[in-house]
């Protein structure tokens, strides 16, 4: 355990010592402040003259969901943009500097590399969630009003979609030793799950079904409109951990005896 | 089951092989290394140093056979076993981002290094290693011979009994090579050292022991001294005669003595002849040949013994497979 969180730490200052980990950052705050912004405004502007937006009064638009909603959708397309970006060091550079040849001579299991590595990557994506909640200050100030149940259920969904996420996207980055290829395969492993939300919009048969129910953005949807379902729970951390599982595999084939 | 090891081998490999698909890189390799030896590796490129390196190391398991350290078995209980090591990987980058004691630090924690005396371990082996001026310096910055020091610093740390070392001069310009070849040798005095290497010198200045690798076998393992005196008594003689007419009268002369083979002969600028050839008899041609020499009025202008080399023998044992002498009894 102790190992774990030193390379915890060692992953997560990691981010700081390239600079990749402040440009993300940045990123992810100027874009999720231009979401916040933009979803504030077009929401005075319904607000001050709902009938021209097709809707008879403005009892019927609830102010938690037309800005955090809509919110917590943007961001979960911002991730999937993002996360091929921070997991695309974790393990491949490791392998290109050999680096990870060390580690594994080090009185240390696979999983506790494994572990460190992914708990590096989410104390980083903690980092990036944990400010959000400073636009609901934000929105109150300018007098605003929400629920805390949706928004605290957007929060745990988001975490939880990108839990997912970097699991994936750190399972590609354990089967190349090359960056580039890791950053551009987890997009593709990511934008194929995005996808598989859309066939059931196409067809309708048993098969779209099953697509749809594997496809993460699905089961968020759920969380950002409030509904709080132990099945959703279920699948991601499922996700999270079958993605875990298949990293442990992909650096354990170094021992197979072949 | 109680296995029985011999206390002071600190490295035992039993039957060991280890193959890439149908491709055998180690092919059942037995070997023993005590404490206070430094044994070298010496093979040709792809001949399985760094897979018998990396197999020692722990970094993955072979297929087939088994590997003890202290007793330990390296498959049953990896970690225990891995405490006692220190490997340093060939041409190993480290983390260019980190800073050289940043890096140490990190190691230390990894191998369970107490963190009272955690401090005091890390500068100890950055004096040993000569990087106490660059300990705030990022790795990425440095040259090829303080990140190589880096990898020894970190490959020292917990003090393993056994420290593996893959090339560990190589791409080092000849200071930083003589420095590198003086610290492993300080190394070598309380812990058992293997390093691999296709410089033959480097292997007579510093092991203790040499092992002859090629194909994923052991052709040979002993002291210099052992390996090259095993070859001496296949003496070589050279003789160097003035005058190309004396050709017949020396070639004649030399088939008459008895215990001579396999004679070849040279033709060297300034009209000289060159014979050379084995003799496998315990006493001392030299001396007779001259004599016959002078009686003939065959001008020897030149006689002399062939010593042989590591790398003769290196050369003969990659030619022919094998090698006559069995090693120590």
């Amino acid at each position: 355990m102790k190992k774990i969180c030193v390379i915890a730490q060692k992953e997560f200052a990691g981010y700081f010592h390239s600079w990749l980990g402040v440009l993300i950052g940045t990123l992810f705050f100027i874009l999720t402040g231009v979401f916040f912004m933009i979803l504030v405004l077009s929401y005075t502007k319904v607000s001050m003259n709902p009938q021209q937006f097709g809707l008879a009064s403005l009892s019927g638009v609830n102010q938690t969901q037309f800005v955090f909603g809509s919110f917590f959708t943007n961001c979960s397309i911002l991730v999937l943009f993002l996360v091929p970006l921070l997991t695309m060091r974790s393990f491949a550079e490791e392998r290109r500097q050999e680096t990870l040849e060390l580690l594994f001579t080090y009185p240390l299991s696979d999983f506790e590399i494994v572990a460190g590595k992914y708990a590096g990557l989410l104390g980083f994506f903690a980092l990036l969630v944990l400010p959000l909640f400073g636009y609901l200050a934000v929105f109150r100030w300018i007098g605003g009003e929400f629920d805390w149940g949706p928004v605290l259920s957007g929060f745990l969904g988001f975490w939880l979609l990108g839990l997912a996420y970097l699991a994936a996207g750190a399972f590609v980055s354990s089967l190349t030793r090359s960056p580039v290829v890791s950053a551009l395969g987890s997009l593709s492993v990511l934008l194929l799950f995005w996808v598989f939300d859309w066939v059931e919009n196409i067809s309708d048969g048993p098969w779209a079904h099953i697509f749809a129910a594997l496809s993460p953005l699905k089961h968020y949807r759920d969380f950002s409109v409030g509904i709080l379902d132990v099945q959703n729970v279920v699948y991601f951390v499922f996700f999270f951990l079958y993605f875990l599982f298949l990293t442990l595999a992909s650096i354990e084939t170094r021992n197979w005896k072949h | 089951m109680v296995k029985e090891t011999n206390p002071s081998n600190v490295v035992r490999f039993e039957h060991v092989s280890k193959k890439y698909g149908s491709f055998r890189a180690l092919d059942d390799v037995s070997l023993e290394i005590d404490e206070g030896e430094i044994v070298g590796f010496l093979g040709p490129n792809g001949a399985g140093k760094t897979t018998a390196m990396r197999i020692l190391a722990g970094f993955f398991a072979p297929s087939g056979g088994k590997v003890w350290i202290r007793g330990i078995d390296l498959s049953k209980e990896p970690q225990k076993a891995k405490k006692s090591l220190g490997y340093l990987p060939e041409a190993v980058k480290l983390y260019p981002d980190m800073r050289v004691s940043e890096f140490l630090h990190y190691v230390a924690k990894l191998k369970d290094v107490p963190p009272a005396g955690r401090r005091a371990h890390v500068q100890e082996k950055m004096v040993l290693c000569g990087l106490t001026d660059v300990g705030h310096r990022l790795i990425g910055r440095l040259s090829k011979g303080y990140r190589q020091r880096v990898g020894i610093a970190q490959a020292l740390i917990g003090d393993p009994h056994v420290l593996i070392l893959d090339e560990p001069t190589s791409g080092l310009d000849p200071k930083q090579i003589a420095d590198i070849r003086g610290l492993i040798r300080t190394l070598g005095k309380d812990r058992a050292v293997i390093l691999s290497t296709h410089i033959l010198p480097e292997v007579s200045m510093v092991c203790s022991r040499v092992v002859m690798i090629n194909q994923g076998k052991v052709l040979a393992s002993g002291t210099v001294k052992e390996l090259e005196s095993c070859l001496k008594d296949r003496r070589e003689i050279s003789v160097r005669v003035k005058g190309k007419d004396h050709r017949q009268a020396a070639i004649k002369l030399l088939q008459g003595l008895p215990g001579i083979e396999a004679l070849r002969m040279k033709e060297e600028p300034g009209e000289e002849m060159r014979f050379v050839f084995e003799t496998t008899q315990d006493e001392d041609l030299r001396a007779r040949i001259t004599q016959l020499f002078v009686q003939q009025n065959i001008p020897l202008v030149e006689i002399q013994r062939v010593e042989l080399t590591l790398e003769d023998i290196f050369l003969h044992l990659l030619h022919e497979g094998r090698f006559a002498w069995k090693g120590p009894s």
